[in-house]
């Protein structure tokens, strides 16, 4: 089982012919919990909708495996089915679709088969109520006049729903108050100690590392200028905390 | 010698079918005033253009069997207090009504397809609603276009604070003709739902001209849905003359193949402190051509009036092509007015949302489609209604 893990190597990207990712290294483990941190236009976001197949990201060169599937290969719907999700930063409102009949297609396409409609409700209504989210949110237009912190507890109830092999978590903690962070901390825990979702492992990408107070990370990665520049345990999250980016950036500056 | 008639181009089948249509219906003298009548306006649409390929002034009736009476069927819920029925008896029985409310809403000597149905009328239902009666549940009226070219006339009255709702089919077999009259007149406070399933089969024609008339405080509901045929010409008015209406008019099309469809909704504010919205949703696929006019008029002295209109077109091919042209003529300064039109294919960031969740592309597509049409069909009356409009969409996008 050595190829197990959602493997990222020399991966280099441009957006509209600009250079954006310049040869990114990083593996996630089944179960482990990464961190990727970077100040603001470090190509994080860009890494996420790389991994998941957006068509306007161009992959120059580099290879992305999924316990052992080439990733890049594929089209974004297969990507999922094989285990992949990202909790969108920005997701797109679909007036007209209704919020449960999505939440069932998609788990068909992820999980064909697995659950009965009356069992899918039921698994719904579970991880809602964990999510602190009104029923009544089922029968509304996906994302179609949600505000921020709806659209990011959608996210996470399609994370609860769809238990997947690695989630790519693309900023979910921002622009959310104290409750809804805890209730997107508890929501990735929740699946982390569930049958389903023992073994998914979590990338993490936030620019503060105040949603790492509620779930721990095993390695946190520095991202700069398309690069990871950094790597260590929780407490260099802790460092940035404290001191931001410019302490990282000047001893960058200094080995080069 | 030729006839009158013939010496304006009127085929001769038309003109000689005249002496067998009921002349309890339209006397025969008049039917030939309006059949030439007819023959001498302009429809006022469009001409042919690179994209829309059919010259609606200028159809060919020539091979028209014009059927001597409308086949129809009428469902009326139990115990409704209201009077459905044929037009022929509806002459009879409450004639001082019918001649009452016949044009005031539509005025056939000004309009090309309002002046052909009236002079080839030849059938029609007449729906009545007392005053201060609610009819619950809905009044279906399908008319069957399977044995000859059908001209029906619908007249519906509401006398004051009655209620109904009528769901009007139009069906038909093979090289269906429907040229008709929808006409709705209402005393003060009254409330109306008229809709409109239009699924003739592929080579079917369907001409039509809708109006309304609303009394006081009264409320007038439109929803029109026109997805067969291969060519829909349809006019939908209201007439806004009294204070404290409220129309709404929801339009569904979608062409595919060499369908065409050519829709314009009328609104007419001439007096203030009135309401109305409009919401059109349409796709195109294949060849299907569609044209879209909205407008809305607010006369100088309709003070306080309160318009929204909105279209959104929706492409599912590159040969597909929608006009949507949203008007609106404001003369009054103390009025609320919005309007609103997009034009466009399917999001790609909708499409990507979709299928990062699993969901093949093409299931995506077809979601949001039927996704997109969602708001203006939960403006129809009656869950079937609905569902049986989603299906025929579905069907639509599959293809």
């Amino acid at each position: 089982m050595s190829d197990r893990g959602l493997r990222i190597s020399g991966l280099r990207v441009n957006v509209a012919g600009n250079s954006i990712l310049k040869g990114i290294d990083l593996e996630v483990e089944p179960g482990s919990v990464h961190a990727l941190m970077g100040p603001n236009g470090s190509g994080k976001s860009t890494l996420a909708f790389s991994l998941t197949g957006h068509p306007n990201y161009e992959i120059e060169s580099g290879s992305v495996t999924l316990d052992g599937q080439d990733v890049l290969q594929m089209a974004a719907d297969k990507r999922a089915k094989a285990g992949l999700f990202l909790s969108f930063q920005y997701p797109a409102a679909i007036p007209g679709v209704k919020v449960a009949n999505f939440l069932f297609a998609a788990r068909q396409a992820v999980r064909p088969g697995t659950l009965t409609p009356t069992q899918f409700r039921a698994l719904l209504m579970e991880k809602m109520e964990l999510l602190d989210m009104d029923p009544g949110f089922l029968g509304r237009y996906l994302n179609d006049g949600f505000s921020g912190g709806e659209k990011k507890r959608l996210e996470m109830l399609q994370l609860a729903v769809l238990a997947p092999k690695y989630a790519i978590l693309d900023e979910t903690d921002s622009g959310l108050d104290v409750d809804a962070l805890r209730a997107v901390g508890e929501s990735v825990n929740a699946l982390r100690n569930s049958e389903e979702g023992k073994d998914t492992g979590f990338l993490i990408i936030t620019h503060y590392p105040r949603i790492l107070q509620h779930i721990t990370a095993d390695v946190v990665h520095v991202m700069m200028d398309g690069r990871i520049v950094k790597q260590g345990d929780a407490s260099l999250a802790l460092r940035i905390e404290r001191e931001g980016y410019d302490t990282i950036r000047e001893e960058i500056g200094q080995l080069a | 010698m030729p006839s009158a008639l013939a010496t304006i181009g009127i085929p001769e089948n038309l003109q000689g079918v005249i002496s067998r249509l009921d002349a309890t219906l339209v006397p025969h003298d008049a039917r030939e005033q309006f059949l030439a009548r007819s023959f001498e306006l302009r429809s006022g649409r469009e001409k042919a253009g690179r994209f829309w390929k059919i010259d609606i002034d200028a159809l060919d009736y020539s091979a028209l069997n014009v059927a001597t009476s409308v086949p129809v069927k009428l469902h009326v819920p139990e115990n409704a207090r209201a009077v459905v029925c044929d037009m022929q008896t509806a002459l009879r029985t409450h004639r001082p009504i019918v001649e009452r409310a016949a044009g005031s809403a539509v005025q056939p000597a000004t309009s090309k397809f309002a002046a052909l149905a009236t002079a080839l009328r030849n059938g029609g239902v007449f729906v009545y609603v007392p005053a201060d009666a609610a009819v619950g549940g809905e009044i279906e009226i399908t008319y069957e276009a399977v044995s000859g070219a059908i001209f029906p006339y619908t007249l519906v009255v509401l006398e004051a604070g009655a209620q109904c709702t009528v769901i009007e089919r139009v069906t038909g077999s093979e090289d269906a003709f429907v040229c008709g009259i929808t006409e709705i007149v209402t005393a003060d406070n009254a409330t109306v739902t008229y809709a409109v399933d239009q699924q003739l089969p592929a080579d079917g024609r369907v001409l039509f001209t809708r109006a309304a008339k609303p009394g006081k405080d009264s409320r007038v509901n439109w929803a029109v849905s026109e997805l067969g045929g291969q060519l829909s010409v349809t006019t939908v008015d209201v007439t806004v003359e009294n204070s404290g209406v409220t129309a709404d008019v929801a339009g569904i099309f979608f062409p595919r193949d060499e369908q065409h469809v050519d829709l314009i909704s009328n609104i007419a504010h001439d007096v203030g402190n009135s309401f109305s919205e409009t919401l059109v949703k349409s796709a195109a696929t294949g060849r299907g051509q569609a044209r879209y006019l909205g407008n809305i008029r607010i006369v100088q002295h309709a003070q306080g009036t309160e318009a929204n209109l909105r279209d959104d077109a929706l492409l599912l091919s590159k040969k597909a092509h929608i006009d949507s042209v949203p008007a609106l003529e404001i003369a009054a300064n103390d009025v609320k007015a919005y309007h609103g039109a997009t034009v466009g294919a399917i999001d790609e960031e909708q499409i990507f949302y979709m299928t990062s969740r699993g969901i093949d592309r093409e299931s995506a597509e077809k979601m949001i489609a039927l996704g997109f049409f969602e708001p203006a069909i939960a403006r129809f009356p009656s869950e079937a209604l609905r569902q049986r409009l989603r299906t025929a969409l579905e069907e639509k996008v599959r293809s």
